[in-house]
Formats: structure tokens, sequence, C-alpha cells
């Protein structure tokens, strides 16, 4: 029996009676809903039109509810593999505050409740993205892809990238290019963001039996690849520009950040202490910072009024 | 014994802590429904 499956038994044995609402809360992974409803409010307010604020709250409330839904349905399914992580250790679960059913329980509630409010308050095309943004976080990257493939964070980093398209679609009640960019920076930059993450807790991932990338291909792919998805989304990056739906504000945060991300990826690539990996856990908090900044200069863009370049490529 | 009794106070203390919190998600429904419902029906309220 593996370590993982052995503790996926003394996990559930807990009784879970003694929970508290802390750890109903904990399982909302609240730092990941945060950058979720933040990406969503950019989603937003780059929309075309005019939404009520009662029902602009209320989009984001429904996307935070439907994060922390994934959320707490990841966790109940890996509950095993956090048992077997010092990162994860900590959470609500493995801690034996709450079974894995209890948890399973409270995230269909919740991912039931975010999408039907969703579908009666706002509209039922956001609410059609909510649905399949957490059904594809649960059933596609957690329980399909984490645990077969190194790629898993790769492809599952789709569900992470599509809230800006679901706060789109909240004003409009459709799709169109820039959310969809908007998007494809986020799917771009999520494989280096959780490789350098993967960099520095190998050992983690290995007693966890998690397929990441450096467990399976070794740390100097990983390193490539981190240069190589940076590359691509510093790249992408300037896609608003060029379809102009950002400005000069933007156009400056981008390549300002943009070199930095870069720089420090190349650090990571030319790293020799890969047993601490300094470099690795500076470029995880730097890719955060990238990814917040750029997106908030495109939310400051549209709350100032900032004129966008002309574009110089038909959206 | 004592032992027992404090597992059964905590046990209630979390319990009563986890009813007001779903009463307060309960509440906050009734008033987003409430307060989207008067929204939708915009200049219509009267009618």
């Amino acid at each position: 029996m593996t370590v993982a499956a052995e503790n996926r038994e003394s996990v559930v044995a807990v009784t879970g009676e003694f929970a508290t609402v802390s750890d109903y809360f904990a399982l909302l992974k609240p730092r990941v809903m945060s950058l979720v409803v933040f990406t969503a409010v950019v989603g937003l307010a780059l929309a075309p039109g005019h939404i009520p604020i009662a029902t602009a709250v209320t989009a984001l409330l429904c996307i935070a509810v439907g994060a922390g839904a994934s959320g707490a349905l990841n966790m109940a399914y890996d509950a095993d593999i956090d048992s077997c992580m010092s990162r994860t250790l900590g959470r609500p679960i493995p801690q034996g505050h709450l079974t894995a059913s209890t948890a399973t329980g409270f995230g269909v509630t919740m991912a039931i409740g975010a999408v039907t409010v969703m579908g009666l308050l706002v509209n039922p095309v956001s609410a059609a993205l909510l649905a399949f943004t957490i059904a594809f976080y649960v059933l596609v990257y957690t329980l399909w892809l984490k645990r077969r493939t190194p790629q898993n964070i790769v492809i599952g980093g789709l569900a992470g990238a599509l809230p800006p398209a679901i706060g789109w679609s909240a004003v409009t009640g459709s799709l169109a290019v820039p959310p969809l960019v908007l998007v494809a920076i986020i799917f771009l930059w999520t494989p280096a963001h959780f490789w350098a993450l993967s960099l520095y807790r190998t050992s983690d991932y290995v007693r966890a039996r998690i397929p990441m990338l450096p467990v399976v291909a070794g740390k100097t792919k990983t390193r490539r690849q981190i240069v190589i998805y940076t590359i691509l989304t510093v790249t992408a990056g300037f896609a608003p520009v060029l379809l102009g739906f950002a400005g000069p504000l933007y156009l400056a945060v981008n390549v300002a950040l943009g070199t930095w991300f870069l720089v420090q990826s190349l650090r990571v690539a030319r790293e020799c202490d890969s047993e601490r990996e300094p470099q690795a856990r500076r470029l995880f908090g730097i890719s955060i910072l990238y990814l917040f900044v750029v997106f908030a200069a495109v939310l400051a863009e549209q709350v100032s009024g900032i004129t966008p370049f002309q574009p110089l490529i038909a959206g | 014994m004592n032992d027992d009794n404090e597992r059964q106070r905590e046990f209630e203390r979390a319990r009563k802590m986890r009813n007001y919190a779903i009463a307060g998600v309960l509440l906050f429904l009734v008033a987003l429904f409430f307060v989207m419902t008067i929204v939708r029906l915009g200049g219509h309220v009267a009618d």
C-alpha cells in the first residue's frame, strides 16, 4: 500500500465533529480565490456595456463561491496527497478537523448554489462558463490529470485562467477576443508559476507520487520549460496592446515586469543550488507579482479612462 | 469525566458557530435575492 493510500484511510477515519467556521473557510483556498476574483474583476471592467452594481457584485460573489467550491472538492479528493506534503499538511482534512465526505458535500452544495444563482441573477452564459470551470478543475485536473501526467498543471491551468472570461460574459452575455486574450495570458503563465514551486518542493511531490515535471523529467528540463513558458507569457502580454484594448501604462508595466519575470526565469535556469532553490522561490513570488500588476494595469486604464493604442491586429 | 465535559463543550461551541454561519449565509441569500429582484424590476417596480 502506498503512503498516499495509507493516508487516505487514516484521513477518512476522523469524525470532523469539531470543525470550526475557519476550517470551512480554509477549504475555500482563500488566496487562490482572491486571485480568481481579481482577474474576474478585470474581465468585468474591460467588458463594454453597463452592468448594475448589484449584478456585478452578485457575479463576483458567484465566481468566488465557485472557486471556493472547486478548492473544497480538490481538498476532499486530494486529502491523501495533502497529508504527504509539508506545504498542505496543515489543511483541515489532513489535520482531522473535517472528513473528506463533509468537504465533498460542502463543495458540491456551493458549486450548485454558485452556478444556480449565477444563472438566475446574472445570465446563462456566465453560469455555463462557471459550471465548466468548476467541472474542469475538479474532473479534468483533480480527478484525471493531476496524478497521471506532468502536463497536469499545463492543461488544468485552463480552469484558473477562465475567470476573466466569466467576468466579461457577466456583462455582455457572450464572449469576445479581449477576455480570451486575458485567459491565454493566465493559461501560459500557470506552468512557469507552478513549476517554480515544484522545483523547491520536489521531495513533497516525490513522496506524494505526483508526476510533476521535476519528478518525471528532472530539474534541468523543468528549468528550460520555465524559461519557454515565461517567454510565451510575456509575449502574449503584448497582445492586449496589439489588439487595441490596452494603452501606455499597460505596455510600460508589461515591458518592466515582463523583463524582470524573464530575467528571473533565466536565473532559475542557471541555478546551482538545486537543494534549496532560492531562485525558484523568488520566481514563484515574481510570477504572482507579474500577473497581479499586469492585470491591475488593465483595470487602472479602464478606471482612469486612459485611451488604448490603436489596434495593429484586427481583433 | 472532566475531559468528556470539555470535549462536549468544545463540540457544542463548534456546532453553535457553524449554525450561526449557516444562518448568516441564508440571511445574506434572502437579502441578495430581494435586492436583485428590485434591480431586475428596475423602473417597473411600481407597475
